[in-house]
């Protein structure tokens, strides 16, 4: 169900997108009051996790497995972090972010007295000002061939939106920064400063060789922008800092220079074993946001899920987010009579089958037969019924059921003609004709390919000649968009639903546009959309969007991905998540029993 | 004998050059390694793909790239500078570094496996060999196939589920069931009685000795919670001691040299006594006081030996040195049980010692002792797995070795001499059957280090499999060829080792000059 | 990679081979007025694993091809490997032993509903399928190759014994990989990528063939350099054979036993190399099934439902047992140095006449 490796830029954009489009207008500046407040401090827990720790900074192209952003986000803290209803949750004792105005956008954060990392230095201003910088792209002023030019920081996320602001304002004492967008930007509030404020500036700065963070500031305040088009020569000391940025933090074993893993979050790495485990320990001086309560986390890795089933049976991991499949979910249950509580969701990644705008699907009709046929509701029986038994096909492109505009949108996308398989209706519409269709689909991935061969077996009924056009798994990703298919099962990991998101799959002529779905008027809402700040006008674009997608007979999506965690009697606390930050998100109300 | 060594590694320098740049390109086509950013929607998907593509230099065409890594990999070349570069993973780490720890854990989790596969096999197959056709012969063939059939991730699986997980809870309230006893007794007893072989009379008696004892040890372990607070204590080892020595001299020397005997069991007395001695030394155990003890007491053994004399006094030396060895690592044992509560009831442990993945408990704490438990309970798994699936090529050869050699015409010699049978099998025959198997030993440790994929896989162990299976899977040739280069050296020097020693061992065989 | 162990035994072997027969003289007591072919056939049929052995794997090898069809041609169980039909019974098996019945999914059904009677037999189809192909493939190339060397020496033999090296250094695991990245490619490939997509199970045993004659042709090149010096292959050549006449007609008669028993064991070695690539993913790939994915695929079942994975397990265990067991008794019957065995005297079931069994362990000696 997972693409490989998931990148966290690219769950942390899902996450952020969703977050936004769900609760934009609601999120106020609370701070939680931890829940689990009858649960004593102290003890420990150990975690599983599949890939092993090898940064300490998460953010670079590289370094962005989710393990390295879980441990992270750990031993930091930032203005926000996302909870598990996808808002985003303002941590006001780290400091605070505000919208100053509208018109042009501008923000202003404001670092609370009293934080700091975790060798005594305040967190300052230019720790906010170097993660603007990496973040925004601002200095690098490289080609897109990469011939000319310099790439400072190798940045894993979107840029998008922090391109659009110039140098921030500094305030004077050193601990406020403002940003001024040149356009509306609806990402504001996750763009910076959250969920944690990862690497220190003052260390950066000593290691390239500068006096102080101040010097660092100073230097490139005076920087202009990168321009493309004329490179200039690059900026040895930036250069230096971006290198050490980039890969300076990388390391398997715990370092012996104690400023390259400074914290300023709950908990403060203590100990590496290469590949094998990792253990946080509480940070004493932390009391800028919500409190941890168990005094130790232990990280291991384990690949396999029916190894890390093992090992949670044995006793020697506490709390597992296995890959989801029916068997492992069951092998979990069946470990509830022992005491462990297993909690299954949806996850934000969904399976769908798009048809192409071309060959035999370039009529209306044809499409529609052919999605008449689609046995969604088999598939969703055999595929993920047996680890969700809520799970129902997913009806809407754009929306996912956890939020509030999903039920509202299903009702009149459209999508209420496609429930049942209709092999009369498909017929009637093919008039006689049988067809023959390419699907490709990923073959190493199991899911996909009994979607397909239910598809295959259903379509079959109505007079399309199926043509089964899985290829391996290196290379299904290459033939996508390339015209050799004339439909496409895979998945999306970003539901659609995020303001950016939208026209990155549906807008004319657009990258991840695979089947050339093209139609003005939702290439005019799209427009529309990104620059939408108001959380209910946005919804409403959406949702109407949504039901253009569904009028022209783009397709259908399946189902959503199934996530599963699972944890021992000994702990509490643990709440399931859908994002990439897994179990994580809430790992401060972790607690032993 | 010189030419042929250098002509050799010369050959051997030639092949390695030819194979790593198949192996280069290969790896470099096996894959699409920007397979995880194709179907992504970010904005800068463009950009990702653009610093994969930079990190893995994959606008070089794959043969100018095993250049470039050639040229880093030949300073490798230059002893000590320092210098080596086989790249860096995909995770930026350099393949040296990461090679040098994937090393130790393969290592770890192999060696014993493979030494303990070496000795077990060859002793059931000479035992199969001596008694070709009996119900132990089949019923030791049947076995070792059906292990070798096994599919490792499955045995793996059985392995932790009632090795681990069922040991452990076993554990938590360790009773046995006095119908349970009774019943591992009976089937112990059953196997016993087939395996011995002999007249019916004879096989009831080994049988029903067994049965007793195996179902009385286990009522008295149930009863006093032996597997709680393990021990052997003075008096077992004195017994279990008496018991070797007569063992040992029966096959070293045979009962008949008095000497020999005499010896061993003077070395059996020494040896409680200086249970005592050492223990409160032991309490401050390292490694290599351990080590160093250890080579003490087969010096001992030969002293005493030596003392005793007799005939013949390399005999008595030889038997008195492995029985006070063997006394000596029931000592050990023996300390080691005595951690075993500390250890059992260590905070990170918390009573499920057997463990169903990785080579440590993370943060574990403890003196030489626990640590020591704490390796054995994590790699009794991983390499009762491995011995099972390879006891059968070990069985098998030193069977079909030993047949072999009993059919030679010098063992009728020597049995017409009037030898005993021990002489004519240990000294004639079982020597003889040595010098094949021990090529085969030679292949085996040079493929060691390739690592046991799977079982890496399914221990989760991070090794030299899985560094290889990783680096596979992200199309990411370095790791790759770090492997590559490893394995394939080690396993040309030890096939130049095993054609040596086969040279030096049989003198039919003479290596061309 | 995995499982290593026969392929050592098989080199092993080779490093055994430069000892000569016990003084050159054939043992043929046992053997009056019978031919070779006759002693042999006699030896194997005494020996009572390797009969039992080739029982079952004939058995397996009927029902699994009769079964679900073969080539296009319809067997006779009602469902195919792909077929999905209605789950019964939640998919667990409903043959029962008593009262003895198959029902109508006796193995049971995976998680979409396809049986998994039809897909073991296809699995067990494709797995023989391949050790079939790679014990010829192997078996050619390694005999020539072997004999080649053997035989002519001098360059042909550095040659191509260089190549083995190279071959046997190359790690299987990675040449797999690659070939199971050209099989998913299906039509935008070359020929290969073609042929290796509509015959995947073929195209894997072929490549493991291609690759594992190298321990063969070692075998066979040390088997022919000991019997290229033999009296009889100086007679013949004296009487003015040909090479090609004294490499088949003299030379490999001799060598067979050894040839057959070691094809065996690279044959059953051969399953599960096909059951460890398939499961690191680079093996057979689905909708095709072999044993090896059924039971990767199905590992996790392994305690929610078993039968997915103790079913596929059975089979592989069962082949790969029945064909050790017959390899050990074509061993023995080949070797003509196993004097010992005695087919008459087995069937009398007496003890041997030579030394009692006494082992070291049975007490001092007592003769």
């Amino acid at each position: 169900m997972r693409f490989g490796r998931i990148s966290k830029a690219v769950g942390v954009a899902a996450a952020a997108a969703l977050a936004l489009s769900a609760c934009a207008g609601n999120s106020g500046g609370s701070t939680p009051s931890s829940a689990a407040a009858a649960a004593k401090s102290g003890g420990s827990a150990t975690v599983v996790e599949v890939n092993a720790f090898n940064t300490f900074n998460p953010n670079t192209a590289d370094g962005n497995t989710d393990i390295n952003s879980k441990v992270s986000y750990a031993t930091h803290s930032g203005f926000f972090y996302i909870d598990n209803k996808l808002n985003v949750v303002r941590n006001e004792k780290f400091g605070k972010m505000e919208k100053v105005s509208d018109n042009p956008l501008t923000v202003k954060y404001t670092i609370n007295d009293g934080v700091k990392w975790s060798d005594g230095t305040p967190v300052s201003a230019a720790d906010l000002v170097l993660q603007w910088a990496a973040f925004s792209g601002y200095y690098n002023d490289a080609d897109a061939e990469g011939k000319k030019g310099t790439t400072y920081f190798s940045y894993a996320g979107d840029p998008t939106g922090l391109a659009l602001t110039d140098f921030p304002e500094l305030g004077d004492d050193n601990r406020s920064i403002t940003l001024k967008y040149s356009k509306p930007f609806a990402d504001w509030e996750i763009a910076l400063g959250g969920p944690g404020i990862d690497i220190p500036a003052h260390v950066l700065a000593k290691k390239a060789g500068l006096a102080d963070a101040k010097a660092f500031v100073d230097m490139i305040k005076g920087m202009p922008r990168g321009d493309a088009k004329s490179p200039k020569p690059a900026n040895k000391q930036l250069k230096a800092m971006a290198d050490m940025w980039n890969t300076g933090f990388d390391t398997k074993t715990l370092p012996a220079d104690p400023s390259l893993f400074l914290s300023n979050g709950p908990y403060v790495v203590k100990a590496m074993n290469q590949d094998q485990s990792l253990t946080m320990v509480k940070n004493k001086d932390y009391n800028w946001g919500p409190e941890a309560k168990l005094d130790e986390i232990t990280v291991r890795y384990i690949g396999e899920a029916p190894a890390q089933v093992q090992a949670l049976k044995n006793g020697e991991a506490d709390i597992i987010a296995p890959q989801a499949s029916a068997d492992t979910v069951e092998q979990l249950k069946a470990l509830e009579s022992q005491g462990v509580t297993v909690e299954v969701g949806n996850q934000l990644s969904y399976d769908h089958i798009d048809l192409n705008y071309s060959g035999p699907f370039a009529d209306k009709n044809v499409r529609e037969a052919f999605m008449k046929t689609v046995p969604r509701k088999d598939i969703v029986d055999k595929i993920v019924k047996k680890l969700d038994e809520n799970a129902k096909p997913l009806d809407s492109q754009l929306f996912v059921p956890d939020q509030a505009k999903y039920a509202d949108s299903v009702k009149d996308n459209g999508s209420s003609a496609y429930q049942d398989v209709d092999i009369e209706g498909a017929k009637k519409l093919l008039n006689g004709a049988t067809p023959s269709v390419r699907i490709m689909y990923n073959k190493d991935n199991p899911n996909r390919v009994d979607a397909f061969s239910l598809i295959r077996e259903s379509a079959g009924k109505a007079g399309f000649k199926v043509v089964d056009g899985g290829l391996g798994k290196s290379d299904w990703g290459k033939a996508l968009g390339d015209g050799s298919y004339d439909a496409t099962i895979f998945g999306w990991i970003n539901s659609g639903v995020g303001v950016s998101g939208v026209p990155q799959i549906f807008k004319s002529g657009n990258d991840s546009n695979f089947n050339k779905f093209s139609d003005p008027e939702a290439d005019k809402l799209m427009e529309e959309l990104i620059v939408t700040t108001d959380k209910a006008k946005q919804d409403d674009l959406i949702q109407q969007i949504d039901k253009k997608i569904w009028a022209s007979a783009y397709g259908l999506p399946l189902f959503q991905a199934v996530g599963v965690d699972a944890y021992s009697d000994r702990i509490t606390g643990v709440k399931y998540m859908p994002n990439q930050t897994g179990v994580w998100w809430n790992f401060w109300e972790w607690a032993q029993k | 004998m010189v030419t042929y060594i250098v002509r050799r590694l010369l050959t051997a320098a030639l092949i390695l050059l030819g194979a790593s740049f198949l192996v280069y390109l290969l790896t470099a086509a096996s894959g699409d390694p920007l397979e995880e950013y194709r179907a992504i929607n970010a904005a800068n998907k463009q950009q990702l793909m653009d610093a994969r593509t930079e990190l893995l230099q994959l606008d070089v065409p794959p043969p100018l790239r095993y250049f470039k890594w050639l040229g880093g990999a030949a300073q490798c070349l230059v002893p000590f500078a320092g210098t080596c570069d086989l790249g860096k993973n995909i995770v930026g780490q350099p393949v040296t570094d990461a090679l040098g720890h994937a090393l130790v854990q393969t290592l770890t989790l192999v060696t014993g496996a493979t030494v303990l596969a070496i000795l077990i096999g060859i002793t059931l197959g000479i035992i199969t060999a001596l008694r070709q056709y009996s119900a132990l012969d089949y019923g030791v063939t049947f076995m070792a196939f059906l292990f070798f059939s096994l599919p490792i991730f499955w045995v793996a699986v059985l392995l932790k589920e009632f090795g681990a997980i069922g040991f452990n809870n076993f554990l938590r309230n360790p009773e046995i069931p006095l119908a349970t006893a009774i019943g591992i007794g009976l089937v112990l007893g059953a196997v016993i009685a087939v395996a011995v072989g002999g007249e019916l009379k004879r096989r009831v008696l080994a049988g029903g000795v067994v049965f007793l004892f195996v179902a009385a040890i286990l009522i008295y372990f149930s009863a006093t919670e032996w597997f709680k607070t393990p021990g052997l204590g003075p008096v077992l080892i004195a017994i279990a001691g008496v018991g070797l020595a007569f063992a040992v001299t029966l096959l070293t020397a045979g009962l008949k040299n008095r000497k020999a005997l005499q010896s061993s069991l003077i070395a059996v007395g020494v040896g409680v006594v200086l249970y005592f001695v050492v223990q409160p030394l032991l309490d401050q155990a390292t490694f290599l006081m351990i080590v160093l003890l250890g080579v003490a007491t087969v010096l001992v053994g030969l002293g005493i030996g030596y003392l005793v004399g007799g005939y013949d006094r390399g005999q008595s030396m030889r038997a008195a040195a492995i029985t006070s060895f063997l006394v000596g690592f029931m000592v050990l044992l023996d300390r080691f049980m005595q951690a075993w509560p500390s250890y059992f009831n260590n905070s990170r442990v918390r009573g499920r010692p057997i463990a169903t993945i990785g080579a440590s408990t993370p943060n574990i704490e403890g003196d030489f002792w626990v640590l020591g438990l704490d390796t054995f309970t994590h790699l009794i798994l991983p390499t009762l797995a491995l011995i099972l699936i390879s006891l059968a090529s070990y069985t098998r050869f030193t069977r079909a070795s030993m047949l072999e050699i009993m059919n030679m015409d010098y063992i009728r010699t020597a049995r017409a001499k009037g030898l005993t049978e021990r002489t004519v099998v240990m000294r004639h025959a079982f020597r003889n059957a040595l010098i094949p198997i021990a090529t085969i030993v030679a292949f085996d440790i040079g493929g060691l280090i390739g690592g046991a994929v799977i079982t890496e896989s399914v221990f989760s162990v991070r090794g030299m499999g899985f560094l290889f299976l990783d680096g596979i899977s992200h199309v990411d040739p370095n790791p790759v060829m770090g492997v590559f280069l490893c394995v394939a050296i080690t396993a040309m020097v030890f096939n130049l080792i095993a054609d040596l020693a086969y040279s030096a061992l049989d003198p039919r065989v003479r290596v061309k000059a | 990679m995995s499982q290593p162990s026969q392929q050592d035994e098989i080199m092993a072997e080779e490093a055994a081979l430069p000892q000569p027969p016990a003084a050159g003289i054939e043992p043929v007591l046992e053997a009056k007025g019978l031919s070779q072919g006759q002693i042999v056939r006699k030896r194997f049929l005494g020996h009572s694993g390797a009969i039992i052995g080739l029982v079952v794997f004939a058995f397996i090898f009927i029902l699994a091809f009769t079964s679900v069809g073969y080539l296009g041609i319809p067997g006779w169980w009602k469902y195919n490997h792909e077929q999905v039909s209605p789950l019964v019974n939640d998919g667990a098996p409903t043959s029962s032993l008593w009262p003895l019945a198959w029902g109508e999914h006796p193995f049971g059904q995976d998680r979409i509903g396809r049986d998994l009677f039809a897909m073991t037999m296809r699995g067990a189809q494709q797995s023989i399928t391949v050790m079939i192909v790679i014990g010829l493939i192997a078996g050619l190339i390694g005999v020539v190759v072997g004999a080649v060397s053997g035989y002519f020496r001098g360059w042909a033999e550095a040659i191509l014994m260089r190549l083995t090296d190279v071959i046997i250094i190359i790690p299987a695991l990675l040449l797999a990989a690659v070939m199971a990245q050209m099989a998913g490619r299906r039509d935008s490939g070359s020929w290969f990528s073609a042929f290796a997509s509509t015959n995947g199970v073929l195209a894997l045993g072929i490549f493991l063939g291609l690759i594992s004659w190298v321990s063969l042709a070692r075998l066979m090149r040390g088997e022919f350099l000991s019997l290229r010096e033999r009296e009889f292959v100086d007679a013949a050549r004296i009487s003015g054979a040909s090479n090609a006449r004294i490499i088949f007609k003299h030379i490999l008669p001799n060598a067979v036993g050894v040839l057959i028993v070691n094809v065996t064991l690279t044959m059953s070695a051969a399953i599960l190399t096909e059951t460890a690539l398939s499961f690191l993913g680079v093996g057979v790939k689905a909708p095709d099934t072999s044993l090896g994915l059924l039971i990767s695929q199905n590992q996790q079942a392994f305690s929610t439902r078993p039968w997915l994975f103790w079913f596929p397990g059975l089979f592989i265990v069962l082949i790969c047992l029945s064909i050790n067991f017959i390899g050990d008794g074509l061993r023995d019957a080949f070797d003509p140095r196993q004097k010992k065995f005695n087919a008459k005297k087995a069937k009398d079931a007496e003890r041997k006449p030579e030394p009692a069994p006494v082992t070291a362990l049975d007490g001092p000696g007592d003769r």
